[in-house]
Formats: structure tokens, C-alpha cells, sequence
């Protein structure tokens, strides 16, 4: 930001030193939230996933699961659950963007982010009990499917496993995905799609040539968002299988906290294979934001 | 106080002597023309001359000396404890939380009977173990405290516990209780099947029966094994059944991965929630959780408690008075009446089974209303009670690494 100022050869050199000086400032504050509360975790993340708990000395023994095939299980699930849950939230969130956004009606337009605002934030151990309440095995809706003649459970159905899971955590990517979507579908100028109608553009041709290219990006940055935020997910899941279906953040959680399998150097080190995870999604999803905000910021 | 005249007569001269007014040797024959043994007149005396010269604490401490020095089998006397816990004023309690375990009727029992009054916030009530220890370490507040096992233990090696051996002493089983009685077990838990037989409909009596086909995603444990003290015990318990032991938990975890790979085992835990919503339709649990649930669903849905035929694991928990305690008399009379029949019974009341369960069932003490609410006695012959902290220690160990085979092979 402050290198774009300083490549400008144009401006005089007592200027360029006293915006320089007032944008260390203006950084400072920001500097130091971001050292304290990322990069001073990200250090001692690092640092204690290569050094044994009990003993202090330098060791990379807590990356042994990386050989492991029942160590990595944990991350297999959490991959496929935030895989899954995130096609299903992007794909459903999007349609439900673009069918709120298409009704030009301001009451549902404002109910519909109202309600997307607060169910992307309704998660953890209520979420968990609103679900054994609807799909449990004793649940409303398992109990109608029941009265209707289908036995969900005995179909293999379960709701304490990958796939309940991947239907619980749908429940606030949806709208996380409606509420992160809404933005760059409102910004789809109608002039665009009358300029290719008038060009001859069909409506197909409008959606590949047109649409398409511009909302590739913000689509595939929010499920990048989507990806990231059903994989560092803990409460829901925990309150739902209680350790059953094992995840990446349960085995943290159970290294930091359980009292028997007490090993806060190997939880590091799970954490530090999550956090990896994590950056590629985040990373990726800032270098697509670049491109697109090319198109939607005006 | 004043409702019993022998004990308003010693307070009267107690004040007297501590006041100067009455001389030692005194104070000493009136006490003992009223009827009152050596003991106690010396644990009187202790505890008045220490209030007329230090601080109240140390009145209390002597006192406690005096009454531990006369424990049950050489000439204990009730009257004296009673008197020194009545000079002390008041009892402090953590860790002892009045809806469990039927403990609000053992205070009122308490209250009713000494009138000495009970403090410690609510708060303080709901302690976990480790937090008692940590409250009696660094408050020096409490004198009493109710903790698990393995916190009892750890509670003498670290000196925070006084020794008290009760009068009903000899009752308790030498596993469940310290042979210098820095700490005793006060009631037990068993692990037991809290059967929803409105959505049963096979009869379920032991470990096996619980693999039948009709039970799919119907069979729930209290939490994550490796984390859960009631759901360790289910597994535990399991093993013992099934050809294990103390000291091999192994046939467990595979008596559950058996359980995981027919499908009966839900992850549902096995709360009131869910048991009582019909969730989790058959809970492995703790027999006084069970009878908790049963009387909460109040018949919608019935559920039946009752104890594998196998066999299952029970855990005690104890009873400690503080190193430290500020009313040591108190403390120890406290022990008196949780100990005692009465106190006992109340604990059963609250579905805990009292340590004094089997000389009180063969005495024929235990009132037919409160044995028709539980399990029958007989069930209960093939339950271990566990208090071997070492081994608890190889059985977790083992477990940590057994389980995460069975959840992460699924």
C-alpha cells in the first residue's frame, strides 16, 4: 500500500518521507492487533508443534500422524464434511442470492438477509439439540417420514455421522452464502445484459460470455469462505456426536483438554496442519478477490 | 441450642470460663457432674481456654485434637462433638451442591438436629473436586468438601486432609476408605441400563442383549469415553462383564466397537434431553442418573433402571474434612451424620447407594417405599466398587489409545 506511494517517482522527496511517517502511524494500531493476536499464536503454534510437552527438547515426533492412515482419518472426514457441506450451501445460498435478488421486492429482499444475518451465526450445542429435535432418531421429521412408511434409520440414514453433519453445518453456510453472494449479484449492472440483448445475445450466451466470467470469481472466493469456515467448525459437532464422527478440531480438542490423552505439542502440530488447510482457502480466495473487484466495485 | 438444656448449660458455663469468671478446675467438675466423660470435658475445656486466649481458629484446631484423639473405638462421645461443633458457630461447605444426592435433605437434616448454621455460596457448591482442593489449598475456608476417588487420594498426599475415622467405621469396606482416615467413601454410583420400555420392546437384562437388531441407533453412553467419567465406567463396566477386569479394559472397547458395527450404539449422548425425549432409548449410565431421568419423564416415556445381570463397575465418591478447617468439630461432626443411618438412608433417598448399604439392608434398615424406587438389592451382588486409583489410571491409559481405534475405524 505505502510501496505504490513510494515507486511514484513524481512526488517530492519531503512529501513522500511525511506520508510515509503518517502511514507507519496509521499502522501501528493494526501492526500490533495482527502481531498479537496472529502472528504471536501462529509463532507459539509452530514453535510448540516442534518441541515435546513433557520434555521441552526440539522434536518433530508430534508430526507422526502425517504417517499415520488412522491419525489422518480426522482430516479425511473434515475434508469431506466441509467439502460437502460447502457444494450443498453454495449451490442452494446461491440460487436463494439470485432468487432474492431477482424479486425486486424490498420487504422480502430485507427479511431474507434479517433472517441469512442470524441463522449464519445460530451454531454450536442449540443448533445441535434444534437438529436431534427434527432429525434425531426420535425427531419431528423422522417420526413424519415414519407415519409416511420410510424408516430413515434403518435406510442408513443417521444424523450423527458425515453426512447429518453436512446437513447441519448447510444450515448457516446457506445463508452465509446468500449474505456473502448478495453484494456481487445487486452489483450485476441491467444495462449489461440490455447491452447483449440488443447485440443479439441469447439468454444462454449472455449467462457464458457475460455473467459467468464476472461472478466466477466471487462465487468461487465465498466457497473458499464457505470451505474454511465448516472446517475450523467445533461446537456443533461436538454437541451433535459427542467425538463420535472424529475431526480435525475434536482431536485438537481432545489433546488440550481430555485428561488422559493430554498432548498439547501434537495438538499443535494437528493445528498447525489445520492451519495450513485454512491459508490455502484464505489465500486463495484473496488472490480471486483482486480480479473480481476490477469488474463489481463501480 | 436452646432446645436441648444439657448443651445450653455447657455454653452458659463455657462463656463463664472463657470470661474469666469460673476457674479450670471448676468448670471441669461441673462438667463432669453433669454427666459428661473425660473426653469430651477435655475437648470442651481444649476448645474454651484456646477461645480466652487465641483466635477462634485455634480454638477449633485444639478442639479437633482432642476429638480426634477419641475416635470411635476408645470411648467416643457424640455429646462432646456436638458441644465443640456448636462453640464454632458454623460449618463451611464446597463442593456439596444441594439437589445432588438428595443433599439438600441432609442439611435440613443437619440444621433440624444441631442448628449449627451451613455456609458457602452456591457457588462453591457446584465445586469440581480439583476445585475443592484448590479452595481448601488457597482459602483455608472450608471444612468439609465431597469429592471423587482419585481427588481424595491426591487430597492426603498433598497434606489438605484431616484424619477422621467415624463411629460406624468397622461398617465401611477397608477398599472404600483410608486405613489413618485422611478420607472415606460416602455413597457409590453403579452402572446400570435406563431401559425406555415404551420403545423396547425385548426384554434387555445384560450386556449381550444389547446387540439385538431391533436396537438400531438406540443405545447411548454419557459423553466421549476418553473425556466422560460416567461413560469411562460404561466401558469399563463392559469389560468386566465380558470377560475382562481391573486391570484389562480391552474386552470393553471391544464389546463397544461390536456395539458401533451393528449400528445399535448412537452418538447421541445419553442426557436428560435425550433420554427423556426418546433419543437415546437405552442409556449405559450411572443407576442414580437413570432413576433421575425416570422420575423426570414421570412416565412419559417409562423407563426402567436396572443393573446388568453380568455385573457393571460402581464409583464412590468421598468424604474429606479439611486440613485447614476453620471448624474442625464441625467438620467432623458432619462426618457423624453423613455416616450415620439416618444421614445413610438420605443418600439412598437420592438414589446414591450409602457406603453402609449392605449392614443396612442386612439389618433390614432400609424402608420398603425407598427399595421399591431402585434396582433390587440382589442385582447389586455382582457390582465392584472401584477405589483403586492406580488402577483407574491404567484404565483411562489404555482406553485413550483403544478408543480412538474404534471411533476413527468406523
Amino acid at each position: 500500500m505505502s510501496a505504490a506511494g513510494v515507486a511514484r517517482p513524481t512526488g517530492k522527496p519531503a512529501t513522500v518521507e511525511g506520508r510515509r511517517g503518517l502511514a507507519v502511524l496509521v499502522l501501528l494500531p493494526f501492526t500490533a492487533l495482527v502481531g498479537l493476536f496472529l502472528l504471536a499464536p501462529t509463532v507459539s503454534l509452530l514453535w510448540g508443534s516442534v518441541h515435546s510437552a513433557r520434555t521441552g527438547q526440539f522434536t518433530l515426533a508430534n508430526y507422526s500422524y502425517l504417517g499415520h492412515p488412522l491419525d489422518l482419518l480426522p482430516f479425511a472426514n473434515s475434508v469431506e464434511l466441509s467439502l460437502a457441506s460447502t457444494a450443498l450451501g453454495g449451490l442452494v445460498g446461491l440460487l436463494i442470492a439470485q432468487a432474492i435478488v431477482s424479486s425486486r421486492r424490498p420487504v422480502i429482499q430485507e427479511i431474507a438477509t434479517t433472517f441469512s444475518s442470524v441463522a449464519a451465526n445460530f451454531a454450536g450445542v442449540p443448533l445441535a439439540f434444534a437438529f436431534i429435535a427434527t432429525l434425531g432418531a426420535g425427531g419431528l421429521v423422522t417420526r413424519l417420514f415414519l407415519d409416511a412408511g420410510i424408516d430413515l434409520y434403518n435406510g442408513g440414514f443417521k444424523l450423527y455421522s458425515v453426512l447429518g453433519l453436512t446437513i447441519v453445518y448447510a444450515y448457516w453456510e446457506i445463508p452465509l452464502m446468500v449474505l456473502v453472494m448478495l453484494p456481487p449479484l445487486q452489483a450485476m449492472k441491467p444495462s449489461w445484459r440490455e447491452a447483449a440483448e440488443i447485440l443479439g445475445a441469447s439468454r444462454w450466451q449472455y449467462l457464458r460470455a457475460v455473467a459467468v466470467p464476472i461472478l466466477a470469481t466471487p462465487v468461487i472466493s465465498s466457497l473458499l469462505l464457505l470451505y474454511a469456515n465448516a472446517f475450523g467448525a467445533f461446537a456443533t459437532a461436538y454437541g451433535l456426536t459427542t467425538g463420535f464422527v472424529s475431526l480435525v478440531p475434536i482431536q485438537i480438542s481432545n489433546l488440550v483438554s481430555g485428561d488422559i490423552t493430554f498432548d498439547p505439542g501434537q495438538a499443535d502440530a494437528l493445528a498447525v496442519g489445520l492451519a495450513a488447510i485454512m491459508a490455502l482457502c484464505i489465500g486463495g480466495r484473496a488472490l480471486l478477490e483482486r480480479r473480481s473487484t476490477r469488474w463489481l466495485a463501480r | 441450642m436452646a432446645n436441648d438444656p444439657l448443651l445450653a448449660r455447657i455454653d452458659e458455663l463455657g462463656s463463664a470460663f472463657a470470661s474469666g469468671q469460673l476457674g479450670r478446675r471448676q468448670f471441669m467438675k461441673t462438667l463432669l457432674g453433669l454427666g459428661l466423660g473425660l473426653p469430651a470435658v477435655a475437648a470442651i475445656i481444649a476448645a474454651c481456654s484456646a477461645a480466652a486466649t487465641a483466635s477462634p481458629a485455634a480454638a477449633g484446631a485444639a478442639a479437633a485434637s482432642a476429638a480426634a484423639a477419641a475416635p470411635a473405638a476408645s470411648g467416643f462421645d457424640m455429646n462432646a462433638l456436638v458441644a465443640a461443633a456448636k462453640s464454632e458457630g458454623s460449618i463451611y461447605q464446597t463442593g456439596i451442591p444441594p439437589e445432588w444426592v438428595n443433599y439438600q435433605a441432609i442439611f435440613d437434616l443437619w440444621k433440624s438436629t444441631y442448628g449449627i448454621p451451613i455456609n458457602g455460596t452456591s457457588t462453591e457448591g457446584e465445586y469440581t473436586s480439583a476445585q475443592e482442593l484448590d479452595s481448601i489449598k488457597n482459602t483455608g475456608k472450608p471444612d468439609v468438601g465431597d469429592v471423587g476417588i482419585a481427588v481424595a487420594v491426591l487430597g492426603k498426599q498433598q497434606g489438605l486432609t484431616a484424619p477422621y475415622k467415624n463411629s460406624h467405621w468397622a461398617d465401611i469396606p477397608d477398599t472404600a476408605k483410608d486405613a489413618d482416615g485422611y478420607w472415606c467413601c460416602n455413597y457409590w454410583g453403579a452402572q446400570a441400563f435406563a431401559i425406555n420400555t415404551d420403545a423396547v420392546k425385548i426384554p434387555i437384562n445384560d450386556w449381550n442383549d444389547l446387540l439385538d437388531p431391533s436396537l438400531k441407533s438406540a443405545v447411548g453412553i454419557d459423553g466421549d469415553p476418553t473425556k466422560a467419567n460416567d461413560s469411562f465406567f460404561a466401558v469399563w463396566s463392559a469389560a468386566v462383564a465380558n470377560g475382562g477386569s481391573l486391570d484389562n479394559i480391552g474386552p470393553g472397547i471391544d464389546f463397544f466397537n461390536k456395539l458401533l458395527q451393528s449400528g445399535n450404539l448412537t452418538a447421541a449422548r445419553a442426557n436428560t434431553a435425550n433420554v427423556v425425549s426418546g433419543e437415546v432409548k437405552v442409556a449405559i449410565i450411572w443407576d442414580y442418573l437413570g432413576l433421575a431421568y425416570r422420575d423426570k419423564a414421570n412416565g412419559a416415556p417409562n423407563i426402567k433402571v436396572t443393573i446388568p445381570a453380568s455385573g457393571s463397575l460402581a464409583s464412590p465418591y468421598a468424604d474429606i474434612v479439611a486440613a485447614k478447617a476453620p471448624h474442625p468439630n464441625a467438620g467432623r461432626l458432619w462426618q457423624e451424620l453423613i455416616y450415620s443411618d439416618a444421614g445413610q438412608l438420605l443418600f439412598l433417598g437420592g438414589y446414591a447407594h450409602p457406603i453402609r448399604y449392605a449392614v443396612l439392608n442386612a439389618a433390614g434398615k432400609i424402608p420398603p417405599d425407598v427399595a421399591a424406587k431402585m434396582p433390587a438389592a440382589d442385582l447389586y451382588t455382582k457390582v465392584q466398587l472401584v477405589t483403586d486409583v492406580s488402577k483407574i489410571t491404567a484404565a483411562e491409559t489404555a482406553l485413550a489409545a483403544g478408543w480412538k481405534i474404534v471411533v476413527n475405524s468406523q
